[in-house]
């Protein structure tokens, strides 16, 4: 059995929003006491208010959680300057959170040993693992890397990178009463659960696919052995690259496909700096869509997961979205929500973020992947 | 209302109020943003309109360059295909001279002989010794030369008849109405020069009867130039080449056959032939104009139509089909 309770507040004062969600918590759990609380916050709260709220509500609660650019819910739907909070209960799930601190330090090593700590307070091996990673201090892949390595190829990795409502100047993540910067909060999922995801972004590969030849991390140099801006310019002629058009990169022997937004470019040398590392060997092709493609992939990765949940029924969701979806939906961002909330149904406990990057596997059974732009399912519950 | 419920209702209304507040700021945040995107916006719209103005003025000079171009081109294409008219007249005109050449220099070897003769006579008559034998020798030379000199004469001018009016018809092109067959006659003895010291030989066959109003000199310049080219492209050195020319009456049109047992033309030239400038022969002066002519006076003067058919080595048969009456223009 897994309860599962949803608070969520637009109250921009960060006492009285934190006292609304917990309100709203306390009225599903009907006094059972939660294990573990995702916390997911626009940027504008004092977020140490809202912790110690929590903390005086549930003091044994192990609560993850981070900074958004716009939050989801299954009480306010889509929201900016709000505050959710999911909290998890179990007698029959097992939950263990972890950070790793001061993750630009050595970001696959910090991560790698925050995991390992982590697990060994867990009775059974993760089934999976929710992580809330920064984005702006270390390299995603560098960080999904650590917690990989620790966890293996196989258990996959679901979540979001924190984000700061565009700004791109720093973002918080949250671990038990901590309000952290450059560190990676995680929850181990193990014991008698269940859960699917879904991927899906709505962009569809178009024009030829061609061969990175040089790259770096996350800058492209050379594609075809040309300058990179080259590539871009011969589609769109020659307009900026930018989050509108990314880049499907196709990992080596890989037919599925990830996304890679512009950040920025380097028009004396032709290069760009693209949202999240390029794998060696990978190759590449633009990518378009139209806006109602953009809103049916939610629906896409809803029924991708339905399809694949081993359980009768899911307990509860999360979403991760990029933020750049919601850029580039502007007002009609709220679609998203709406596209898939008559799919499922009304009482099942919601919550999910706007991300600077998703977490998930390519396909069940391969490793994990930093995705951009698109969004990302997990449904969880008990067989 | 009790103090409580007023309490709750203040509350919920400065919730209300901060969250009203904060959407606000929110609004006001993004139409900064907006209105900054929209200048972003502006300038690249600017710089594309600069741009296009840019380029439409660089299209517009090509326009002009390419319309002065088109003109003069059109100009050079009609000097071109003047002069090529006048070189076919300046042939016509060199092979009838050849042709008079001979009843010409005959006559004045006759006229030298009969001068000769009459000369000798008028001194045997002042001498006193001009006998009866020597006077009816005389007679009977005199004879044969006026008779002689009469063929000869009236060869040569048939010959400038005949010129003179395939050369008239085709300077001027003048509509008249005319027997056909006979006609095609006359072009084609005006042409005999150009078979001279070769194998070929031309025929004509048809309704001797064959009216039409139209323009003669069309029709002899369509004739010499088809003759010019089976005799330039089709043939080689010693062929013994059989060209015919045939004419009949159809319902509503008169059929004009030409037809050479020549080398033909490849199916990839073939539909090129009647582009102005299309010639396999430059290297021989060709000028590629000769059949876009013939193209031009069959659709246009002639308000008729052309068609080829012709195999590597089947020789080329052209049809041309000619109205009876010309619509006025």
């Amino acid at each position: 059995m897994l309860k599962i309770a949803v608070g969520h507040s637009n109250d921009p004062d960060s006492l009285e929003a934190a006292q609304e969600v917990l309100e709203q918590c306390n009225q599903d759990l009907a006094g059972q006491a939660p294990q573990v609380g995702l916390l997911l916050t626009a940027f504008d709260f004092e977020h140490s208010i809202i912790l110690e709220q929590i903390n005086a509500t549930f003091p044994d609660l192990q609560l993850i959680g981070g900074t958004t650019d716009g939050e989801l819910s299954s009480v306010l739907e889509f929201q900016q300057d709000s505050v959710t909070l999911m909290l998890l209960a179990s007698d029959e799930v097992e939950f263990q959170t972890g950070v790793a601190r001061h993750v630009s330090q050595n970001p696959v090593e910090l991560t790698r040993q925050a995991v390992v700590n982590a697990q060994a307070q867990l009775s059974s091996d993760p089934k999976f693992c929710i992580a809330i990673p920064e984005s702006l201090t270390a390299s995603g892949d560098d960080i999904l890397q650590g917690l990989q390595t620790a966890l293996g190829a196989t258990v996959p990795i679901l979540g979001g990178a924190t984000a700061d409502q565009a700004e791109m100047k720093c973002t918080y993540q949250f671990f038990n009463q901590e309000v952290l910067q450059d560190a990676v909060p995680f929850l181990l999922v193990g014991g008698n659960v269940v859960f699917s995801y879904g991927v899906a972004s709505g962009w569809t590969p178009i024009g030829k696919r061609s061969q990175i030849t040089k790259a770096d991390k996350n800058t492209i140099y050379e594609i075809d052995g040309k300058p990179a801006l080259d590539f871009y310019h011969y589609y769109i002629n020659n307009f900026v690259p930018s989050a509108a058009y990314p880049l499907a990169v196709f990992p080596a022997g890989e037919d599925r496909f990830f996304l890679r937004g512009s950040l920025t470019h380097d028009p004396e040398i032709g290069s760009i700096t693209v949202s999240g590392d390029i794998p060696t060997d990978a190759t590449v092709q633009i990518t378009e869509a139209s806006l109602d493609a953009i809103i049916s992939a939610s629906k896409a990765a809803l029924t991708d997961a339905l399809k694949h949940y081993p359980g009768k029924q899911p307990d509860a969701a999360l979403f991760f979205s990029c933020s750049w979806r919601r850029y580039i939906l502007g007002t009609r961002t709220k679609e998203e929500y709406q596209e898939i909330s008559t799919s499922l149904d009304s009482n099942l406990p919601i919550c999910g973020f706007y991300t600077f990057g998703e977490l998930a596997p390519l396909r069940d059974g391969g490793p994990t992947v930093f995705h951009n732009t698109t969004f990302t399912t997990l449904l969880l519950g008990t067989p | 209302m009790t103090s409580t419920d007023a309490e709750t209702t203040i509350r919920q209304l400065q919730k209300q109020n901060r969250i009203l507040a904060k959407q606000l700021k929110r609004s006001e945040a993004d139409r900064a943003k907006l209105e900054d995107f929209n200048r972003d916006k502006e300038s690249i719209l600017k710089r594309i309109i600069c741009e296009l103005q840019e380029s439409q003025s660089v299209l517009e000079k090509k326009g002009q360059d390419l319309e002065q171009t088109l003109h003069e081109l059109t100009l050079t294409q009609s000097k071109l295909v003047e002069a090529e008219k006048m070189a076919a007249l300046g042939a016509l005109v060199a092979g009838v001279a050849h042709e008079i050449n001979t009843p010409i220099g005959t006559s004045i070897t006759l006229a030298s002989t009969l001068g000769d003769e009459t000369k000798d006579l008028v001194k045997a008559m002042a001498q006193g010794s001009l006998k009866r034998s020597r006077f009816q020798n005389y007679l009977k030379v005199a004879q044969n030369c006026a008779a002689l000199l009469f063929i000869n004469l009236d060869r040569a001018g048939q010959l400038v008849q005949s010129f003179k009016q395939v050369a008239v018809d085709q300077s001027s092109l003048e509509q008249r109405t005319f027997l056909v067959k006979p006609y095609l006659m006359e072009i084609i003895t005006s042409l005999s020069p150009h078979f001279k010291n070769t194998y070929h030989q031309i025929d004509l066959v048809g309704d001797d009867t064959i009216t039409l109003n139209s323009y003669p000199g069309a029709i002899a310049q369509i004739v010499t130039n088809l003759v010019t080219n089976s005799l330039t492209h089709a043939y080689g050195d010693g062929d013994h080449g059989h060209i015919t020319l045939e004419v009949c009456a159809k319902e509503h049109y008169i059929l004009l056959r030409y037809k050479d047992d020549g080398g033909g033309i490849s199916e990839q030239n073939l539909s090129k032939i009647f582009e102005p400038f299309f010639t396999t022969a430059r290297n021989r002066g060709g000028t590629g104009l000769g059949l876009h002519i013939i193209y031009n006076l069959v659709t246009q003067n002639l308000q008729g139509q052309i068609s080829v058919s012709s195999q590597p080595d089947q020789g080329t048969q052209f049809d041309i089909k000619l109205p009876v009456h010309l619509k006025k223009n």
